[in-house]
């Protein structure tokens, strides 16, 4: 059942970007979202789960949706580089060899319980400075484009005065 | 089983990869990126199923929330964009035309 759900979770991901139309791949896109959310219930990670499909799948598709509004119905077409499917490929190899040289290290780790309580504590200071950088770089870039925008307003305004 | 969930996120993974660097336009490279993140919390959740490793569970909230924000932050910029350029596809942007 699992892996019926995930291999419906790639179709859909492959499909949200091939389809031609923005509507069906916005849909496919927001079934995919959903589908992860209903496998996160499935690994007991029920809140995780919740917030997947009510607050991210939700907020993400509406803000999908606004990007719909400046596109159109139908995506414009683009050149597609010939490279990019080969890098993908490439790098699906590399991490799937990678990680199946891995696993049984990895199994011998998750044997050995932490009892050290205080680990994430003590990374998740370091994260919360990391969180304030990250903030503080999208409110530089918002002010940044704004002040562009103001920018190009007054050059439109003073090429119509003239 | 645990092996097999992984592989499936590390395609979700590529598929998203592809979706960035094919160059098409704005609203796709959203969805791909949404995706190489999505496929990040998958990782983590199911290797803190499988695992124990409980801790990942709180990375992946963070993970989420810093997707949503990146998404936020992505359709203003493309907003933006659109606005100053007219494009839709980030190769057809002149530089001269945001200064």
């Amino acid at each position: 059942m699992t892996l019926l759900l995930l291999t419906a979770v790639l179709v859909l991901a492959a499909a949200s970007l091939t389809l031609k139309r923005s509507v069906p791949a916005i849909t496919s896109f927001a079934m995919m979202m959903f589908l992860l959310g209903i496998y996160y219930i499935g690994l007991d990670a029920k809140l995780l789960g919740l917030f997947q499909i009510f607050v991210y799948t939700g907020g993400i598709v509406v803000l999908m949706l606004f990007g719909v509004t400046i596109i159109g119905v139908e995506f414009p077409k683009a050149k597609t580089r010939p490279w990019a499917a080969a890098s993908a490929l490439l790098v699906f190899a590399v991490l799937s060899v990678l990680f199946l040289r891995a696993v049984p290290k990895l199994q011998m780790a998750a044997d050995k319980p932490v009892e050290d309580i205080h680990l994430f504590a003590a990374s998740f200071s370091d994260m919360v400075i990391l969180f304030a950088l990250i903030g503080s770089s999208l409110l530089y870039g918002t002010v940044k484009m704004a002040g562009m925008l103001g920018a190009r307003k007054s050059k439109n305004k003073r090429s119509w005065n003239v | 089983m645990f092996s097999i969930e992984m592989i499936f996120a590390f395609g979700l993974f590529a598929i998203g990869l592809y979706g960035v660097s094919s160059g098409r336009d704005f609203l796709r490279i959203f969805f791909s990126l949404e995706m190489l993140l999505n496929a990040v919390i998958m990782m983590l959740a199911t290797s803190a199923h499988y695992l124990g490793m409980t801790e990942n569970i709180a990375l992946a909230y963070m993970v989420m929330i810093l997707a949503t924000l990146e998404a936020a932050a992505g359709v203003l910029i493309f907003a933006v964009t659109n606005k100053l350029t007219g494009a839709v596809i980030p190769d057809e942007i002149e530089r001269e035309e945001l200064s």
